[in-house]
């Protein structure tokens, strides 16, 4: 059964970046469903869930109260049900160490919270149309880094 | 080297005390051989003379009986015949003496035999011829005849005593050269005996005033010695110890007591003596250090605290080490030493290295998070402000859009700030794991990242190749990065940036930058511009921190950039240098030491 629409999930915590990041996909002219959670917790809870209905791409924030978004990350990178999942770190930090950490976890991409809406408009048109098959078979730390 | 040290050796007196010895009893031998040499030659000189004379006496008998005799014979008087009546006695007499005098000569003792044979001889004729007279009368053949034979007797007599005498004669001129040449060597023995001894005795005596004298300055040194080690001891304020193990007995030195606050010597010198100034609280691990030295027979350093007599509670620091004498005595050797004001100050210095520490962390802590949690803010304000100019740009006046437009640049200039500010607290903060890194590699990465900036302003980059270094690989190609930057923001609005980047290995000798006194060899690298360069006053202060050249309308500096390139080179143990040309550019050197 072929989807007709892109499947995207987003667990982060600030309401405001949530806000922001469906915002930007409701400006963008693809056709997307799009959820967001507020934790970690929250997002595993529906990943677990028998009837969840498994995202195209999951972007996580990194910090995160209760769970971050490594542990996350983690649990679904060591489930066989989840691996699949293109996911995508959506975070403030550019730090060395988190960009390093994520991709030795099995992070397809990193992307930087922009601090302009337009270019937070690009960034995730980007990575929405990204082949992923592509992407994921070609996997080296020089163009993890998204940038803009 | 040999003969030197046994010229110094205590064994030499030994040898020259033997050989002394040996010398005297075997000179006293000889003497004592001589000697009787000598006195042997004079009695054989002495009998020699005697026999002669005993001889002679003989004869002058003989001849007195003859004379006797013949007196009687012609004057028929008896009175002449008393001599030769005498004569008889005394020629036995003479006999005897002359037989004792040759017992130990068989020559001469066959001739004493044949001599008396003769003189029997001659006074038989004799006592016949006083016979004959009486009866044949003077004129009577057989008288005369009997006179005859008696005078051939008496020649062959002289003719046998002076062969005797001969004999004697030449017994006597031997033995005298005999005893002459004895007699002539030996004050050269006496002499050379005296000699010898004294050439030995002198020789001692300056071996022994020799030795007297190094023993008496090795005497006054270790006097000295003594003295400025108790000196030593109360000017370093430490006492010392000595454990005789056999005789399991202890001496303290003077300073030993004052440490403890006591008068040196005031208590016996004992394990259980000492213990009683020990605070109680480290008794028990001072006894077990006691212990392990008599286990180990070595004391390693320890310390401890003791209450002074006066009740001041100092820290002493203790060591002790096994020395083995040359007679094998076995003694540990201690020291004491107080340490309480080294104690104090270190625990002052450690504390307040702690509590600077503790600040350090604390403050770099605070700047990432005051940079970090600042970026969330910001950048939703900026998001925000991006939103509002695009949606509601239509319903601004000019002057609303005017500051919109404002505070969309000062909020940009706030997000560098902050950029810049994480980076440096970062460059302080991260850990310094250093690895063999290929540098061109991370030239590569820098170049990248700057991408689209240096085809922004069409630049030029040229770099020698880069050599394999021990770094931490993501500071240096921060370095790279803000140095490239660096001259790209500060390039010439109407020349084409170029920047050349060269590399060479150097020493403090080679190259004048470096500090004389760093020996290490260094990775050098230039960065060289053709940009608008700086003043050479400002060669320093472009690398402290928030410090610009320029206004914020020209050029959109945070000044950090520069601090961090500096951070970096420090935390490389390296160094970084910069040298401008105002409107010619600028250089920049960074020495990264190899390791």
């Amino acid at each position: 059964m072929a989807k007709e629409y892109i499947h995207i999930i987003l667990a982060d915590d600030d309401e405001d970046d949530r806000l922001f990041f469906t915002d930007a996909f409701n400006e963008l002219k693809i056709n997307t469903k799009v959820h967001t959670y507020n934790d970690g917790v929250e997002l595993m809870n529906y990943l677990n869930h028998d009837e969840a209905i498994l995202p195209d791409i999951l972007f996580l924030d990194l910090n995160m109260p209760k769970k971050s978004g490594k542990e996350c990350l983690t649990e679904i990178k060591e489930s066989s049900k989840f691996k699949d999942i293109a996911i995508a770190i959506y975070s403030t930090s550019s730090s060395e160490e988190d960009i390093e950490d994520t991709f030795v976890c099995g992070a397809n991409i990193y992307i930087k919270k922009p601090s302009d809406f337009n270019v937070l408009k690009k960034v995730l048109s980007e990575v929405v149309t990204v082949n992923w098959q592509y992407h994921t078979s070609g996997l080296n730390k020089d163009n993890f880094l998204l940038r803009m | 080297m040999k003969l030197n040290s046994l010229y110094n050796s205590p064994l030499l007196l030994k040898i020259i005390f033997v050989v002394s010895i040996f010398v005297i009893f075997f000179i006293s031998g000889i003497t004592f051989k001589h000697l009787n040499t000598v006195e042997k030659s004079s009695y054989y000189v002495t009998r020699s003379y005697h026999v002669s004379l005993e001889l002679e006496r003989l004869i002058s008998y003989i001849k007195d009986a003859e004379t006797g005799q013949r007196g009687y014979i012609i004057s028929r008087d008896s009175t002449f015949l008393v001599p030769y009546i005498n004569s008889k006695e005394k020629i036995e007499t003479s006999f005897n003496k002359l037989k004792e005098l040759t017992k130990d000569n068989p020559e001469q003792l066959q001739n004493v035999d044949r001599l008396k044979f003769l003189i029997n001889k001659r006074k038989n004729y004799l006592s016949k011829n006083i016979y004959l007279v009486e009866e044949k009368g003077i004129k009577s053949p057989e008288f005369v005849r009997n006179l005859r034979i008696g005078k051939a007797t008496m020649d062959s007599i002289r003719i046998h005593i002076d062969e005797m005498d001969t004999i004697e004669d030449l017994l006597f001129k031997r033995r005298t050269k005999e005893f002459n040449s004895t007699i002539k060597f030996t004050p050269i023995i006496v002499y050379l005996t005296l000699l010898t001894t004294l050439v030995l005795i002198a020789f001692a005596f300056v071996k022994i005033s020799r030795d007297l004298l190094s023993l008496k300055i090795s005497n006054d040194k270790l006097v000295i010695a003594d003295e400025s080690s108790k000196m030593a001891e109360i000017v370093g304020n430490f006492g010392s110890w000595q454990f005789d193990i056999d005789e399991d007995k202890y001496i303290f030195s003077d300073n030993e007591y004052r440490l403890l606050g006591c008068e040196p010597n005031s208590f016996e010198a004992s394990l259980e003596n000492f213990l009683q100034y020990v605070h109680p609280e480290d008794i028990s691990y001072v006894q077990e250090n006691v212990g392990k030295m008599l286990e180990n027979k070595d004391l390693p350093s320890f310390t401890y605290r003791i209450i002074r007599k006066d009740g001041q509670i100092r820290y002493i620091k203790g060591l002790g080490k096994l020395i083995i004498d040359k007679s094998g005595k076995k003694i540990i050797l201690g020291t004491s030493n107080d340490i309480t004001d080294e104690f104090t100050a270190t625990q002052l210095i450690e504390d307040r290295n702690q509590e600077l520490e503790a600040n350090n962390k604390e403050l770099s802590a605070f700047n990432y998070v005051a940079s970090h949690d600042l970026q969330e803010p910001l950048r939703k304000i900026q998001t925000f402000i991006s939103r509002i100019a695009e949606k509601e740009a239509n319903n601004f006046s000019d002057s609303g859009k005017d500051y919109m437009n404002r505070i969309q640049i000062a909020s940009e200039r706030m997000r560098l700030l902050i950029d810049d500010l994480l980076q440096f607290s970062r460059t302080n903060k991260a850990e310094k794991v250093f690895e063999e890194t290929d540098l061109n590699a991370l030239f590569e990465n820098a170049k990248q990242e700057l991408s689209q900036n240096i085809e922004d302003k069409k630049a030029t980059i040229t770099c020698e190749e880069l050599p394999v270094a021990k770094v931490i690989p993501f500071q240096i190609q921060q370095l790279f990065v803000n140095l490239i930057n660096n001259s790209l923001k500060y390039s010439k609005e109407d020349t084409t940036p170029t920047i050349n980047i060269r590399y060479e290995k150097v020493t403090s000798d080679t190259d004048n930058q470096i500090p004389s006194n760093n020996r290490n060899k260094f990775h050098k690298i230039t960065f060289k511009d053709n940009g608008i360069g700086f003043e050479k006053e400002y060669n320093e202060r472009i690398f402290t921190l928030f410090s610009r050249l320029h206004n914020r309308n020209e050029y959109s500096g945070t000044g950090i950039g520069l601090s961090i390139c500096k951070k970096i080179a420090e935390n490389h143990k390296g160094y970084i240098f910069g040298d401008g040309e105002p409107s010619v550019g600028a250089v920049f050197t960074v020495y990264l030491p190899i390791i």
